[in-house]
């Protein structure tokens, strides 16, 4: 091996809190070396970006930094400011997770390009600067990149934005590429893009790339070497391939079985790590992991194991003093993990055709009005975010919708939630239709069947509320007797696996997987038939997700439940859902049961999809066919005559020009096997 | 927005001023008749119908610009148009002095957070924002007193805008400096403290940025960083504050010019309603309604020459 | 990992670092915790406790001070017109013999009670139109952001002179003018911060369980703006005072026999060469009222505010 880019060693980072010291990064060292990629996973708080940001020099003055980094030969900490913008974007350039705020918005994109180029070539032409920049624009593929330049941050998609810090980034072929989450804020198939991209980038400019994320299908699919950290500690440092092959360390064991997956077909549940990263404050001479960890032993609370080589083998080391026992994630011959048990739900054995519906939607539309002017405010046109939308939820089932950000899949949802009455369609929620409500209190009494839970479960519950309150309020809605509360309280806590006890708390003393239990507590408190789920766990970690995942099928069962689910997780979808819809512009391209649409997906779109999400399995990430699409999401405001597809459509660029024609002008209608598999293409 | 405003001014002011007021108590005293003689030609008798006086005072300014007289048969539009300028000399140096002053202080402050030196500055800034204008302004009567006493030559003027029989330029010019010069510092002192505290925040907001950050992370310096990513933005809100705050200035003035002796708008102000003065107050009423208009429209022009985003939508 | 919105005003939000569900710690102590964070905030700005104590020992003055003046204020004290600061008028008289020290006990005690009247009917009235503009939008919102912008076209200081002027001085009207003409800049921020409450999820959910709109504005909306309202208020207080001073002081506001310190300012002004102190003390007063009050504000922001940077610092 040759001498590494950059060599970090017993690298530590605290910073002063209300709280005391929090030691952020406590004693991380790696190398990277030239053209290779180290892939750091870790959930939120466990220190990758901490780590990134000291490399790069660019944490707060409060921090204290301690270890050795050292880049291309020289050491970085103690470097002042003005030594570390030589080499920051020259030597080292960072890629950051969310394109919407990283590029200033009073500047140029060309300007910003130019910029970074002249920093640190002070004798380049303004002349030679710009048309580089056009150069590095068209690189990383942004179209007719000659007018673009002049075109400010907010003229561009999240995506191509991306695209920008990415060239702004390669500008100056840095040896070393730092990307913190850069794909994290982005939809999927323009995740696929970017992370073509950044493999691109790293081609052009041979640079090491030091790849933060905490998706281990985007590891596996770009990382050569891995390290997992966890509370501020690498614990497990391995090449790609052993590390999924050969996990040894029971918290990666763990993060890699509670992530759903999308190429998978039978639905066994998903196993969660219980409880929540310890505070990085104060912490004891233990392993942080114990009160987590399945197999934890009085050992392991004796001293902080250390990260040593396991297997024999020299790249592997996990620091964990039960390593040697764990094979391949199995221990004494069963999973170090006990699989949880979701009960059946009595509705398994009724066909679907003799369920009750509890949702009917029937051409569902929502346009909103286009307006001009400033002082006189005149219409000159409508976007629709929702076209026509028919579906129906039945009893004991769950249908998910799934679509990018700006498929239209929450003004759905929020259109069905706000009761909107339709003029050439309807909704009805168990047999009432919506257009019937004549009074508030009919409409409260409608209320009772269906609930909703959000995404955020910090913003869905009132800061300044107790647990008791918040679970009360929608019981108090609906006039529950007040000596009726209590009890009703303590056992919805316990029912969604909280202890009555704590209910006197405010939402903050609780962790996020916890608020999203309080939110989903509220939403069953008036008994509803059916329960609207809004991105429930996309905002929780993995190890999180899976207990929350877990939970929600088992209601499923115990209560009989409807679930209408909105997520842009494919993965949680196929592991969830009995029925799924795929919204692209807002309409349904593709509409059936869950396992014959992900398993034999029509639709190009639902397809292109599909081959986007990295499945966290190296060897099968390097084999599978990704379809990458090109370009973005058409703007809502574009007239379209065919099919909404066309402008990205792989199978479009196929076809000969008398079907081009037919997809340019006429739409497609949802055909094929009616409630069982339709799909909304002409050619297939 | 301004012609509504002016007309209910105006009826509002007949509802609370009595111009017949003027006139009572007299000596001698003066006759119902003769009062009457006096206010009828000048549209204040309240006698005649309101409609109509309305209707008198309102075509007289769609027609003629005219905006009436006072109970003393002086004309509103001659006081105004004089005493425009006499204000607009005093708040248009007032403004530009606190607002350089405190976007400067505000950098200064920002880039130095929790040092001693930005907590000094706050600490002054936050006292000096907090005194009452009618005590900042006596006080530094006294103070120049004092100082003049001391030197033994008038340097500052306490009263007025300026001294009768100077010519010349230099000779005006160092005059109305020296009046000039304690009004502007009263309206100094109270006002730029905002706009340190206004600007330091915002500043500091877009120091945390993602793109400063990441314009560090290009390879600039952090002083670089903050003076070319971080300020232009700071200022586009500063900039509206700033327009959006030219009325504000306008009230301190009302209490500067009095203490000061200024024949200004706001002097006018205070005037008109101890006079029952109605078309006076209307016109001033007018007044600042057009000048929180323009305000308001300058805080516009500013966003759209500052901020591309508002540029193209 | 999707952002999440700033929170307007949690202060457990911002530190996150508060036991997840480590569970034995009784809940009393847990909200605890929460009020002696903020105290502690408070206490460590060490100019904000300054606040407190100068604008304690201010009120004590205007309850207490009547107790040990030897004179009253309308009382005339004929041998002495004029006089400097002595043992027997410890803050002077004026030209009629009024004994200055009991004129600024009442003064104080007048411009104090406006104030404070002023402050809490500014906040009350503010937060109720603000929040439930932002909340009901549509025609509700359309016409409270037309009467506020009106108002702020309106020359409201000089409506204002011109309505307590013909009160003839009576503080009852005075304050309630200054409530109606000071309420509507207060309702407008208001109103931009609960546009994003409005949006913030737990209001939606509040509304998809059914619960009436008036329920949300008092229960959810107004709880939550709930630190900006004490700011506010503490704000609301310097602002009165300065805008009662200001009108007194031209003599529009509160008129003899009853006393301001504004107006007393008033009498100072016009000797204020001659005698001096009858200026510097109504001023000095007056200043320490409002710097204290402010001080005082600018602590809170900083120990209510979760992201204030001054928190981290331990």
């Amino acid at each position: 091996m040759t001498t590494p880019v950059l060599s970090v060693r017993d690298l530590t980072v605290s910073f002063p809190s209300e709280a005391g010291r929090v030691d952020a990064v406590r004693g991380v060292s790696f190398d990277v070396a030239a053209g290779r990629t180290l892939g750091i996973v870790g959930e939120s708080g466990s220190g990758k970006s901490v780590t990134s940001l000291a490399v790069m020099g660019l944490l707060d003055e409060n921090a204290s930094i301690g270890g050795s980094v050292t880049f291309d030969g020289q050491e970085l900490l103690g470097k002042s400011d003005a030594q570390m913008s030589k080499i920051r974007g020259n030597g080292i350039a960072m890629i950051f997770q969310d394109p919407l705020t990283s590029l200033t918005p009073v500047f140029t994109v060309g300007d910003q390009i130019v910029e970074a180029l002249t920093v640190h070539n002070p004798k380049l032409s303004k002349r030679a600067a710009w048309d580089r920049a056009v150069e590095l624009l068209r690189l990383v593929g942004i179209p007719r990149p000659q007018e673009r330049v002049r075109s400010f941050p907010h003229e561009f998609s999240g995506g191509m934005r991306q695209r920008v810090v990415i060239a702004i980034a390669m500008a100056n072929d840095p040896k070393l590429i730092i990307a913190d989450e850069p794909t994290t804020a982005l939809d999927v198939t323009i995740q696929a893009q970017i992370l073509d991209l950044i493999k691109t980038a790293q081609r052009e400019t041979g640079a090491a790339v030091m790849m933060i994320t905490h998706d281990m299908g985007v590891v596996a699919n770009v990382a050569d070497d891995v390290l997992v950290m966890y509370a501020g500690r690498a614990i497990e440092q391995a090449p790609v391939d052993e590390l999924f092959a050969d996990t040894r360390m029971p918290y990666s064991i763990g993060l890699l079985g509670a992530i759903p997956r999308v190429d998978k077909t039978e639905k066994t549940p998903l196993v969660p790590i219980t409880g929540a990263p310890p505070l990085l404050v104060d912490l004891p001479d233990a392993c942080p992991f114990a009160d987590r960890c399945p197999i934890v032993t009085p050992e392991c609370r004796a001293a902080e194991p250390a990260l040593v080589t396991v297997g024999g083998k020299a790249d592997h080391r996990a620091a964990c003093i039960r390593a040697e026992e764990i094979r391949a994630g199995r221990i004494d011959g069963g999973p170090v993990y006990p699989v949880p048990e979701v009960p059946a739900s009595r509705f398994d054995e009724v066909p679907r055709d003799l369920r009750e519906p509890t949702l009917e939607v029937e051409n569902l539309t929502k346009s909103f009005p286009l307006t001009k002017g400033a002082f006189l405010k005149r219409k000159v046109g409508e976007v629709h975010a929702v076209k026509g939308v028919s579906f129906d939820v039945r009893e004991g089932e769950t249908m998910a919708i799934v679509g990018e950000s700006g498929s239209g899949k929450t003004t759905t949802l929020l259109q069905i939630m706000d009761f909107a009455p339709q003029d050439d369609g309807d909704v009805r929620i168990v047999g009432t239709s919506v257009a019937d409500l004549k009074h508030a209190r009919e409409e409260r009494a409608l209320r009772r069947d269906v609930q909703i839970v959000f995404q955020d479960p910090m913003g869905s519950l009132d800061p300044r509320m107790t647990v008791f309150d918040v679970v009360a309020e929608p019981l108090r809605t609906v006039g529950t007797a007040a000596k009726d509360i209590g009890p009703r309280v303590d056992e919805l806590l316990d029912l969604v696996g909280l202890d009555p006890a704590h209910s006197d708390r405010f939402p903050a003393a609780f962790s996020g997987g916890q608020r999203q239990r309080i939110g989903i507590a509220r939403a069953l408190a008036t008994n509803p038939k059916l329960v609207v789920l809004d991105e429930p766990v996309s905002a929780l970690d993995v190890s999180v997700q899976a207990g929350v995942i877990n939970l929600l099928d088992e209601l499923k069962g115990r209560l009989g439940l409807s679930y209408l689910f909105v997520a842009h997780d494919l993965s949680v979808v196929r592991h969830i859902a009995d029925r799924v819809a795929v919204m692209y512009l807002g309409s349904f391209v593709e509409h059936g049961d869950v396992d014959e649409v992900f398993d034999d997906p029509q639709h190009p779109y639902t397809r292109a999809l599909l081959s986007a999400i990295p499945v966290p399995d190296p060897v099968r990430e390097r084999t599978r066919e990704h379809i990458v699409l090109t370009g973005d999401l058409p703007s809502p405001t574009d007239t379209i005559t065919g099919c909404a597809f066309v402008s990205r459509c792989p199978l479009y660029q196929t076809l000969d020009p008398a079907e081009q024609t037919r997809c340019e002008t006429e739409v497609p209608a949802l055909t094929g096997r009616d409630g069982v598999h339709v799909n909304a293409c002409h050619y297939r | 927005m301004v012609v509504a405003v002016t007309n209910l001014t105006y009826f509002l002011a007949w509802a609370y001023l009595d111009p017949r007021a003027n006139y009572v108590g007299r000596r001698p005293p003066l006759s119902e008749e003769q009062i009457v003689n006096l206010l009828e030609p000048r549209d204040l008798y309240d006698g005649t119908p309101l409609l109509v006086r309305w209707w008198h005072w309102f075509s007289g300014i769609l027609f003629h610009w005219d905006w009436g007289v006072g109970p003393t048969g002086q004309s509103v539009n001659e006081q105004v148009a004089y005493r425009m300028w006499v204000s607009a000399e005093l708040m248009l140096g007032a403004t530009i002095l606190l607002t350089v002053l405190g976007i400067a202080l505000g950098v200064y402050s920002a880039s130095r957070q929790y040092r001693l030196g930005d907590r000094i500055a706050q600490g002054t800034s936050i006292i000096t924002m907090n005194i009452p204008i009618v005590v900042a302004a006596l006080g530094l009567v006294l103070l120049a007193i004092a100082f003049n006493e001391t030197v033994g030559t008038t340097v500052f003027y306490v009263t007025g805008s300026s001294s009768i029989g100077v010519s010349g330029f230099f000779p005006v010019l160092v005059d109305t400096l020296q009046h000039i010069a304690l009004p502007t510092l009263a309206l100094v002192l109270i006002g730029y403290a905002q706009y340190h505290f206004l600007q330091r925040s915002l500043l500091l907001d877009n120091i945390k940025s993602d793109y400063v950050r990441m314009a560090r992370a290009k390879g600039l310096t952090k002083q670089q960083a903050i003076r070319k990513h971080a300020l232009r933005t700071s200022l586009i809100p500063v900039t509206t504050q700033v327009a959006f705050s030219i009325p504000a200035v306008f009230t301190g003035a009302v209490l500067t010019e009095s203490i000061f002796a200024w024949k200004g708008m706001g002097q006018y102000f205070i005037e008109t309603i101890t006079k029952n003065d109605i078309h006076g107050v209307v016109a001033v009423a007018a007044f600042g309604a057009v000048i929180t208009a323009f305000g308001a429209i300058l805080a516009d022009i500013a966003v759209v020459v500052l901020d591309p985003r508002v540029r193209v939508s | 990992m999707t952002s999440r919105p700033i929170p307007l005003n949690d202060p457990d939000a911002g530190d996150d670092t508060t036991t997840p569900g480590s569970g034995h710690d009784a809940p009393e102590r847990k909200r605890l915790t929460k009020w002696q964070l903020y105290s502690r905030r408070f206490a460590r700005n060490r100019p904000a406790v300054a606040g407190v104590v100068i604008f304690a020992l201010l009120v004590a003055f205007a309850l207490f001070g009547s107790f040990f003046a030897k004179y009253d204020h309308v009382e005339l004290d004929f041998l002495a017109l004029s006089d400097p600061p002595s043992p027997e008028h410890w803050f002077g008289t004026n030209n009629s013999g009024n004994d200055l020290y009991a004129m600024v006990v009442v003064g104080l005690q007048r411009s104090l009670l406006i104030a404070v009247v002023v402050a809490v009917g500014t906040t009350v009235l503010s937060a109720l139109v603000g929040t439930a503009a932002a909340y009901f939008g549509g025609r509700v919102e359309r016409v409270s952001l037309f009467v506020i912008h009106f108002l702020m076209v309106a020359p409201t200081f000089l409506l204002l002179a011109m309505m307590s002027n013909d009160s003839g001085g009576d503080w009852k009207v005075i304050a309630l003018v200054l409530i109606l003409v000071s309420w509507f800049f207060q309702a407008r921020t208001i109103w931009t911060m609960s546009l994003s409450l409005r949006e913030r999820e737990f209001v939606h959910a509040a509304r998809y369980m059914g619960v009436p709109g008036l329920r949300i504005v008092l229960r959810h909306m107004i709880p939550n703006i709930g630190s900006l309202l004490v700011i506010n208020f503490t704000l609301g207080v310097v602002g009165a005072v300065m805008a009662e001073t200001g009108l007194s002081f031209l003599g529009f506001g509160v008129k003899l026999p009853d006393v301001s310190l504004g107006s007393l300012i008033g009498i100072g002004a016009s000797s204020i060469s001659s005698a001096p102190w009858l200026f510097a003390f109504p001023a000095a007063a007056l200043t320490l009222l409002t710097v204290s009050m402010a001080l005082i504000a600018d602590g809170l922001r900083d120990a209510l505010d979760p992201t204030s940077a001054a928190g981290g610092r331990a």
